[in-house]
């Protein structure tokens, strides 16, 4: 079985390979710190809890690392097309009407998912409602306890 | 002291000279609880703001030649020839409000922050002055502070003549960095969509919104009677059109509240299959959740004319609104995946049980019935009318979630559009017609 794949916009790719630059710099300042500690004492983690600390940091970098790796290898970026979008999709930006309000934000895979950011995943319940429709139409996004009517005004590549 | 509450706070993270200033803020938030019960009166409509034994129509008709009369921060009384005339506070109250000025101008002296040293100096001097825009512009501009500090005339709930004199309140507490970031991030999603606005009406568009949620050290006032778990400031439009508003969240309040009135009315009201589906914890959270949102809608909903239109019936639609919309706004969070629909629930059951707790507040303070009873019988009656909540013959309710989300849309556009565009008749009639004392204990 192949691996899973991750669609990113160029965007959530670029943020995705910055957080893994930061967290190869600050690995290597940690390594940096353990060897110092390690040079000073002789069983550094009995005598200095620092040492615990770090040791403890440094293992959580190294799995978000790996995490990451896998992430920037498996990655495809969304591409955005010439022609303008016809219908939402990954990586387009969807401009809406909704319980009285307008509202606008783009629809991304949940690992680039950042509603502060106006990034919502396909997975969200407004996601997954928008992916394959068409600008001007109206849709109902039902979920367990509520169900809203939407318009969708417009679809566009950011 | 009465109207005076401390609450036990970890200060660790408080330098030696920040501890140093905030025991001196503590001592003028509780300075202010003895002119906050000097502004009380429970057995008249206008408390002590106005004279007993004078008309509604006659305050009326001194205003017209003077309109200090109905400001906010003036007290009403007869001049030797009988005559009434507005006194502004800072001169009636001076006496009192000197040493409460002092204090903060002590603690201000021991801030190494300048920004934070500039707004207690500002906010000392407004006490003494009685001119609150200076230091409301200082905090809305400054950064979060470490200590978080109100002193003033800020409420109107005591004058039920009018709805207009404010009474005298205040608050120190420390800033929640990891909460408040959260509660950004919350706000900052809702606040990426924009609110349609009705045509025809006139609404403010409010620049910015602070946020903090505060471990709160002391209150003092209404918000300590009452025990009111949020607040959104300041009070002059002018000022929030150009500089927003701050909110704020007394966590150690609402914790209170929660275990003393909501989650006692949460076990009540409630079968014991809904009981057992939302621990404590959750429907804690769908409480600060509600809080939260509660006091950002304040900044979304103002309408410029609408005071004027509805008169004192403004300040209750403006709250209802506030209460069904922060329940949109968990909608809205919901759908975007921010929240699960677990929480969403806690949102609505806490509202429900908060109504409850408004009608019960209005039974024990009858002097604020007319604030708190209506928002709680129309959304109550509406609720059960339509089928958002059920009630069996023991008196226990089980809520259907689809149905409330419908119910609060429908209610949503009916108190928008009072405040958008009704008018004064129109909105008495919504009143009459959908309160009523059908919201039994």
């Amino acid at each position: 079985m192949g691996e899973k794949k991750y669609y990113l916009t160029a965007t959530g790719f670029q943020r995705k390979k910055e957080e893994y630059q930061r967290l190869m710099e600050l690995r290597k300042e940690k390594k940096l710190k353990i060897k110092e500690l390690r040079d000073e004492l002789w069983r550094p983690e009995d005598l200095n809890p620092d040492y615990g600390a770090l040791q403890t940091d440094l293992d959580f970098i190294e799995e978000k690392i790996k995490r990451l790796e896998n992430i920037l290898k498996n990655s495809k970026i969304i591409r955005k097309k010439r022609k303008p979008p016809k219908k939402v999709t990954l990586g387009t930006t969807v401009r809406i009407e909704i319980n009285g309000e307008i509202d606008e934000f783009t629809i991304v895979e949940t690992l680039e998912a950042d509603p502060a950011n106006k990034k919502i995943s396909t997975s969200s319940p407004i996601g997954k409602a928008l992916l394959g429709k068409e600008e001007g139409e109206t849709i109902t996004i039902k979920t367990p306890i509520v169900n809203h009517r939407c318009k969708i005004l417009k679809i566009k590549y950011q | 002291m009465k109207a005076f509450k401390k609450f036990k706070i970890d200060l660790k993270e408080l330098s030696l000279k920040e501890k140093r200033i905030l025991e001196r803020l503590v001592q003028a938030v509780e300075l202010i609880a003895p002119l906050y019960l000097s502004q009380k009166n429970e057995r008249y409509p206008g408390a002590n703001f106005y004279p007993h034994n004078v008309k509604k129509e006659e305050i009326e008709k001194a205003a017209k030649n003077d309109p200090l009369i109905l400001n906010p921060y003036t007290l009403v009384e007869k001049n030797k020839k009988g005559k009434l005339i507005s006194v502004p506070y800072h001169i009636r109250f001076k006496k009192e409000l000197k040493p409460i000025a002092k204090i903060i101008k002590e603690a201000a002296k021991l801030s190494e922050e300048k920004e934070f040293v500039r707004y207690l100096n500002s906010r000392a001097d407004s006490l003494l002055d009685g001119n609150y825009d200076k230091s409301d512009i200082l905090l809305l501009k400054g950064p979060d502070f470490k200590i978080g500090f109100i002193i003033g005339p800020i409420e109107w709930y005591l004058d039920k003549l009018f709805a207009k004199k404010y009474a005298y309140q205040a608050w120190v507490g420390i800033l929640d960095k990891e909460k408040t970031e959260e509660a950004k991030r919350l706000i900052s999603i809702v606040l990426s969509s924009q609110r349609k606005i009705l045509p025809g009406s006139k609404k403010i568009n409010v620049s910015k919104v602070k946020i903090r949620i505060d471990k709160t050290v002391a209150i003092s006032g209404l918000i300590s009677e009452l025990l009111i778990s949020g607040m959104n400031l300041p009070r002059s439009m002018k000022i929030i059109k150009k500089y927003g508003s701050e909110l704020t969240v007394f966590e150690p309040v609402l914790k209170l509240r929660f275990e003393k009135d909501y989650l006692p009315i949460f076990k009540k009201i409630f079968d014991k299959k809904i009981q057992k589906s939302y621990s404590p914890k959750t429907l804690y959270t769908g409480a600060l959740h509600y809080t939260l949102l509660n006091e950002l809608t304040y900044s979304l909903i103002q309408y410029k004319d609408a005071e004027r239109r509805l008169g004192n019936l403004f300040y209750i639609f403006e709250e209802f609104l506030a209460n069904i919309l922060s329940l949109k706004s968990g909608e809205m969070l919901f759908l975007k995946g921010v929240i699960s629909q677990k929480e969403l629930e806690a949102i609505f059951l806490f509202y429900i049980c908060r109504t409850f707790s408004l009608k019960q507040l209005s039974i024990k303070n009858p002097n604020l019935s007319f604030h708190y009873q209506p928002r709680a019988e129309i959304a109550f009656n509406f609720l059960l009318r339509e089928n958002g909540i059920k009630k069996n013959n023991k008196n226990i309710y089980s809520p259907n979630f689809t149905k409330l989300s419908i119910c609060i849309d429908q209610l949503s556009r009916l108190v928008e559009y009072y405040l958008a565009l009704g008018s004064y008749k129109e909105a008495k009639e919504f009143l009459n017609k959908y309160s009523s004392p059908n919201l039994k204990d």
